[in-house]
């Protein structure tokens, strides 16, 4: 009976707006009966020329078109760019600099983090879950309007520095919050983590294989879900990480299978405590100093070279390669987001799954497509 | 391990025993909103357009960028803001003046539409005179209105003659002097 | 139509307060019966609800709720049906099958306001049968929903219109068993039998009886849930996944009518949840009684539709609240809930309850 039983394929294209989306992309879905046989993925709708229009500006604008590269996780793309101008031209940030970037990079991850564990709680339909986690979010983006003045795109960190010091009580503030997010973290495990209808929806599903996340160079919380243990953090230390004592959290599939879509949400829930570690160790030790080595002026030039920089940005390896012709204007500026692997991969998660795990599986694995289409 | 009969049930009974447990565990953690309890679980909504409860611009931190502001008199026209704006919302035209040590500026149009906020121009103003101010309510309804006006206006020919005239003294003055 | 007590009836009150003569038809009463209790019970208890439901969940996630509306934001559902009955359809072409699957379902679905019990005179129809309707108005429901589905010739449309009907088939099993186990305890399947049954003490309502009658209680609202696919079990309805659900291509009038219609599925559910298992309308204190005798009718009627109006609210609230800190399972795994593991535990209360009755009388 069941074997001449024939559903035909359908074809079914979301996008490229929709609201389970997790931005502007179609997917272009084969599907049988419920099951999603293969999908195709177009991306690039919300491609703003961003490279391009950074070497049409003199150095100090650059960093604003950095901070838009993903306007979650401003601070990365920032990071990113100085680091690699540092490095051409030899510039070095003083120690307080460091430590103010830190401190800055670590929030950056919570909130981002936070926005994550909210989006996939609004996919699983637990309202409660959202509220609660922007509600906490809304703490750390005050603490950015504190030290720099914005609550998005901050613009702040400087070739050679930051531009400002750190406001009066915001390194009290900082310890206030993070002892206030222990509390919540428990709060949302209560809550939401290891509740039986989400574990119901998301153990087990959607699995990215290690060796998968190899193929596609997968990089992030999605592959040390996955099992594979890198950080570049501590592969390769930037702002003095090496000297900081934090652990990286692996997945190890408590609730299904390592590498499932719980698995992703586990460990970035893991990440936060390590985050908050890192940020009470460096704020009580913040130390005495210049902010910034120089003034940026808008005639500051970068002497002919190459740059390389490298940061751990809240969804994975963010690096920004620089090429400078000695001059006001950057000669090439590219950068390497992590959300490009991550995209490569869905086609060969997305088979096999019913159309109603699409949305938890987009959530839980964190796309920005201002990032990848930038 | 072989599974018999009664371990599925088991299994069976606690899987429906966890399912009913973390209902029970999630209502257990949201109950205590309920009645607010303590500085931890408190209303968080700002009622934005109430000035009694929510926060005015006077909360903001003394480093928010609001609207920028340019204060004309101290203004040199040096046009470091403009040559820096990383999206060109800035557009100012400037002409000699009657005081030698700063250009008359004409016009200084800021487009609120594109401005990013990013604060470049602010911290490459050398005079001081453009500045965040704490406005951020900038809701208008048409997209001209969004352009902010902060320039003296263009000059008359016989006012630019004038000036001439009136610079050619002050420096034939600095040469008696 | 012509099983209720002549004398006691609500109707007669109402009839002969309004001035009509007793040799009026009796589908004239009825017919004002309908409106009646549909205009001042159910359309105002689904502002009250939506209302609270809104203030209620705001609370348990720190905000503040509706708050401009009115005093505290009472007019809220008021303003929010108004602004859906202005607003204009997107495009020119009417929907016909949409608009006949809409009526339909709607039909089918009030109807039920002539089984629903409200109060020991407002019983319009209360045979031994009685109890079952409901079942026939939500089949009919998902009927509807689910060829209203079909007709908007979109994916979520198809899958919505299948997962409604999946849903409604694999709650309706374990809810009529249950129904079966109240019927042990109480002997008939009559409104009145099962108030009978009860009093007004909690531990002599029929779900805190004997443990059996409990897991029946549990099972009744559970199924209940899944059939008219109420949140959390609402996958088959829900806008925020991806497949939308019946809901996503209605709008304006259509909509508030299609969500006038959930509710009350919601409504009713809880209002006989209240009656077969939670001590229906007695009054506490024997209030019934001495209203009674006292023939302070209007009085008691008022009191009693009162009464059971505010446990069906805060049934409803307990399981609204539920839902806003639960997340939402999916299609699959709600039918799977229903078919694995209330239809299980609602045959062994129903073994149980026999049992338990059976040794009752024995004694």
């Amino acid at each position: 009976m069941l074997e001449r039983l024939r559903t035909d394929l359908t074809y079914w294209e979301i996008g490229p707006y929709h609201g389970a989306l997790p931005g502007p992309m179609r997917l272009k879905l084969r599907i049988d009966g419920e099951i999603i046989v293969s999908g195709e993925l177009e991306t690039g709708f919300l491609h703003r020329g961003l490279e391009k229009a950074m070497e049409l500006h003199p150095w100090p604008a650059t960093i604003t078109y950095a901070d838009h590269l993903d306007p979650e996780a401003a601070v990365f793309g920032e990071l990113a760019l100085c680091l690699a101008v540092e490095e051409i031209s030899g510039l070095e940030a003083p120690p307080r600099a460091q430590a103010i970037r830190v401190l800055l990079s670590e929030l950056t991850r919570i909130s981002a983090h936070l926005g994550y564990i909210a989006r996939v709680g609004r996919a699983t339909g637990a309202e409660t879950l959202i509220h609660y986690v922007l509600r906490d979010r809304e703490r750390i983006l005050d603490l950015f309007e504190l030290l720099t003045g914005a609550r998005y795109s901050l613009n702040f960190v400087r070739f050679g520095g930051v531009a400002a010091d750190v406001t009066e009580g915001f390194i009290e503030r900082v310890l206030e919050v993070s002892e206030l997010m222990r509390v919540r973290l428990k709060e949302y495990n209560d809550l939401f983590t290891f509740n039986h209808a989400f574990l119901l929806r998301a153990a087990g599903m959607g699995v990215i294989e290690m060796g998968l996340a190899f193929r596609h160079g997968l990089t992030g919380p999605n592959a040390r879900a996955a099992g594979i243990s890198f950080d570049v953090r501590k592969a390769h230390p930037y702002l003095g990480f090496e000297a900081l004592d934090f652990e990286v959290p692996l997945g190890h599939g408590e609730a299904g299978r390592q590498g499932d879509a719980h698995d992703r949400f586990l460990l970035r829930l893991r990440e936060i405590p390590q985050s908050l570690e890192i940020l009470k160790h460096v704020a009580e030790n913040v130390p005495s100093g210049e902010y910034a080595c120089m003034k940026i002026e808008r005639e500051f030039e970068v002497p002919r070279g190459e740059g390389y920089g490298r940061v751990e940005s809240s969804r994975g390896l963010l690096a920004c390669h620089v090429v400078s012709d000695s001059g006001r204007f950057p000669a090439r500026i590219q950068f390497r987001v992590p959300t490009t692997a991550t995209l490569a991969l869905l086609p060969e998660v997305i088979a096999g799954l019913p159309i109603a795990d699409l949305p938890v599986l987009l959530a839980s694995l964190d796309l920005s497509l201002a990032e990848a289409d930038r | 391990m072989k599974s018999s009969i009664f371990s599925t049930v088991r299994a069976y009974l606690y899987d429906v025993y966890l399912r009913f447990r973390s209902i029970w565990g999630s209502l257990l953690t949201a109950l205590p909103y309920l009645w607010g309890a303590g500085e931890l679980r408190k209303e968080v909504t700002e009622q934005y357009p109430d000035p009694i409860s929510s926060r005015t611009a006077d909360d903001l931190p003394a480093r928010s960028r609001g609207l920028l502001f340019n204060d004309i008199q101290r203004c040199t026209g040096c046009k470091e803001c403009e040559k820096i704006c990383p999206v060109q919302c800035i557009r100012v035209d400037t002409e000699a003046g009657s005081d030698p040590t700063k250009l008359w500026v004409a016009r200084f149009d800021i487009d609120f539409s594109k401005c990013v906020f990013c604060g470049l121009c602010v911290e490459s103003c050398h005079p001081q005179s453009l500045m965040h101010s704490r406005q951020y309510e900038g809701a208008v309804y048409e997209l001209k209105d969004l352009v902010a006006s902060f320039g003296r206006g263009y000059v008359t020919a016989e006012q630019r003659m004038k000036w001439a005239a009136l610079r050619k003294q002050a420096e034939s003055d600095e040469v008696y002097l | 139509m012509s099983s209720y007590p002549q004398e006691a009836s609500w109707i007669n009150l109402l009839s002969s307060t309004l001035g009509f003569t007793p040799g009026t038809q009796e589908w004239v009463f009825a017919a004002i019966g309908l409106v009646f209790i549909y205009c001042v019970i159910i359309l105002p208890s689904a502002a009250m609800m939506s209302f609270l439901d809104r203030k209620l969940s705001a609370d348990f996630q720190a905000r503040v709720g509706p708050n401009r509306a009115g005093p505290a934001g009472v007019f809220q559902p008021l303003a929010d049906l108004v602004k859906l009955l202005q607003k204009e359809a997107a495009s020119t072409d009417w929907n016909w099958r949409e608009a006949l699957w809409l009526g339909v379902h709607t039909m089918a679905l009030y109807s039920t306001v002539a089984v629903i019990p409200l109060g020991s005179m407002a019983l319009l129809v209360d045979t031994d049968m009685s109890v079952f309707l409901p079942f026939w108005a939500a089949l009919v429901l998902a009927l509807g929903t689910m060829l209203l589905g079909f007709s908007q010739a979109s994916v979520p449309g198809w899958f919505g219109g299948i997962r409604i009907a999946a849903q409604v088939l694999a709650g309706a099993f374990p809810s009529l068993v249950a129904v079966l186990c109240a019927g042990i305890h109480s002997g008939d399947y009559r409104w009145s039998a099962f108030v009978g049954a009860q009093a007004a003490f909690p531990l002599r309502w029929t779900a805190f009886s004997d443990p059996f009658q409990f897991i029946a209680f549990v099972v009744f609202v559970a199924g209940g849930l899944v059939m008219l696919a109420v949140p959390p079990m609402d996958a088959a309805v829900s806008l925020r996944d991806l497949h939308g659900g019946v809901s996503s291509h209605l709008f304006g009038r259509r909509l508030s009518l299609y969500r006038l219609g959930r509710f009350y599925g919601f409504f009713l559910w809880s209002v006989m949840a209240t009656v077969i298992f939670l001590g229906a309308w007695t009054l506490p204190f024997g209030l019934g009684g001495v209203l009674r005798t006292r023939e302070e009718l209007w009085l008691l009627q008022l009191l009693e539709t009162l009464w059971l109006l505010g446990k069906t609210f805060l049934l409803m609230l307990a399981i609204t609240s539920l839902a806003r800190v639960h997340p939402r399972g999916r299609i699959d795994q709600v039918t799977d809930f229903s078919w694995k593991v209330l239809s299980p535990f609602s045959l062994f209360a129903l073994i149980g309850s026999a049992l338990w009755t059976g040794w009752g009388l024995l004694r």
